[in-house]
């Protein structure tokens, strides 16, 4: 359970506006994660609820708007949350937390506290 | 051309001479404590031979001297800072020092961040100043700047060259607050059956796991108890959201297991019910307070 990997990621840039109308159209479908097959359920998920992924800041610093839009955009185009944990990570609490019902400001609050 | 004139040229046009061995060649240290990144860029003197340095033609005494070479010791900062006790707000600031035969040498961190060695600060109300207090150290070659010493709420900030040491305290603005109010403790304070799940996801046998008050702070503690855990400090890191801080053997927190340790608390008809998850949500075991 001990990891640091969040020391250096604190980018302080607000969480977006999910975009009207998003759709999941661009998440990496399973054919394009032959080589990650235990993520395919996880994409499935984000795919289905673009509306709230798009409306959270990815933390893991790895790249910044305009480049990256959303922690949705992290699972779209070259699929940088195949290869990082906090990507992955805050999507998966993104997912549940959606699934008990919690608005997408009770998920920010919860994504922040955990990943910023 | 004078020697001096050629000096300042090649140090001015590093992409021309980049590939030159210089006498000072050019380092930097950097250290991020919780966030605050500190970052100290400075030419390293070496002393190459000479037993004695300070109160010598190299470095005067009552010199304003950066602790470098060349241009002068940067010392950037992207938040606010207090060092030795003095607030330094966040930016970049070139470093000298007026060494003293005897007595505190002061620190200044000068908000003009680009000067040359050969043209030290005056003194301005804008300037930190601080009083240091000199060490003496094992000899040391090439000056060196390190953070030989690293806490939860900042460090060491240190810079050794001869026999001299100079060091200085470093506080950052801490991110979590490690304090728990009484008043709310008892809201999660008791005894939990904990039942933690195996890698397959079936339930373990349940053990006990107790919540407490202790030192202004809100404490956990697994029964039996957790060789690396032991009893650890409960951060609040958002409502109802706390991340799991380890103690070491000096009673300081030096580490927050975040995102690898969150416990989620419920209540749900009037019980309480806790989760904990690790940084990809998976769920390590679950807790019921007992009434």
């Amino acid at each position: 359970m001990v990891s640091s990997r969040l020391a250096w990621a604190r980018p302080d840039f607000p969480h977006p506006d999910p975009r009207p109308g998003i759709t999941g159209k661009n998440v990496l479908t399973k054919e394009q994660l032959a080589a990650s097959p235990r993520l395919i359920g996880l994409f499935d998920s984000v795919r289905e609820i673009p509306e709230v992924l798009d409306g959270i800041r990815c933390n893991c610093g790895c790249t910044a708007p305009p480049e990256l839009r959303s922690l949705l955009s992290c699972f779209e185009g070259k699929g940088m949350a195949r290869d990082c944990s906090i990507c992955q990570g805050q999507a998966r609490l993104a997912v549940r937390l959606h699934k008990e019902g919690k608005s997408l400001r009770e998920i920010r609050t919860a994504i922040d506290a955990k990943f910023r | 051309m004078t020697f001096r004139f050629v000096a300042l040229a090649a140090i001015a046009a590093p992409g021309i001479l980049s590939a030159q061995i210089r006498a000072s060649e050019l380092g930097t240290v950097s250290q991020v404590i919780d966030g605050t990144k500190i970052t100290l860029e400075y030419s390293r003197p070496r002393a190459r031979g000479r037993e004695t340095l300070f109160g010598t033609k190299a470095v005067k005494w009552n010199e304003t001297w950066t602790p470098g070479a060349n241009w002068a010791t940067t010392f950037d900062v992207n938040k606010n800072v207090k060092v030795q006790g003095l607030p330094v707000a966040k930016g970049k600031y070139s470093v000298w020092m007026v060494v003293r035969e005897s007595g505190n040498w002061t620190v200044v961190f000068e908000p003009d961040a680009h000067r040359y060695h050969m043209s030290p600060p005056d003194s301005s109300s804008k300037q930190v100043r601080i009083p240091v207090r000199i060490e003496a150290a094992p000899f040391t070659d090439v000056l060196t700047w390190s953070f030989p010493e690293l806490r939860m709420n900042g460090g060491t900030l240190s810079m050794q060259w001869e026999r001299a040491r100079v060091s200085m305290n470093v506080e950052v603005e801490p991110s979590l607050a490690m304090t728990f109010p009484a008043g709310e403790a008892a809201a999660y304070a008791g005894r939990y059956v904990f039942v933690e799940k195996d890698s397959a996801g079936k339930d373990k046998t349940p053990t006990t796991f107790t919540i407490s008050h202790e030192d202004g702070t809100l404490k956990g503690q697994f029964t039996p108890n957790d060789p690396y855990l032991k009893k650890f400090a409960l951060v609040r890191i958002a409502p109802d959201m706390f991340a799991a801080a380890v103690y070491d053997k000096n009673g300081q927190i030096y580490e927050v297991l975040k995102p690898d340790m969150v416990l989620e608390f419920k209540r749900v008809g009037g019980n309480l019910t806790f989760t904990i998850r690790d940084g990809d949500d998976v769920l390590y075991g679950a807790g019921t307070r007992q009434h």
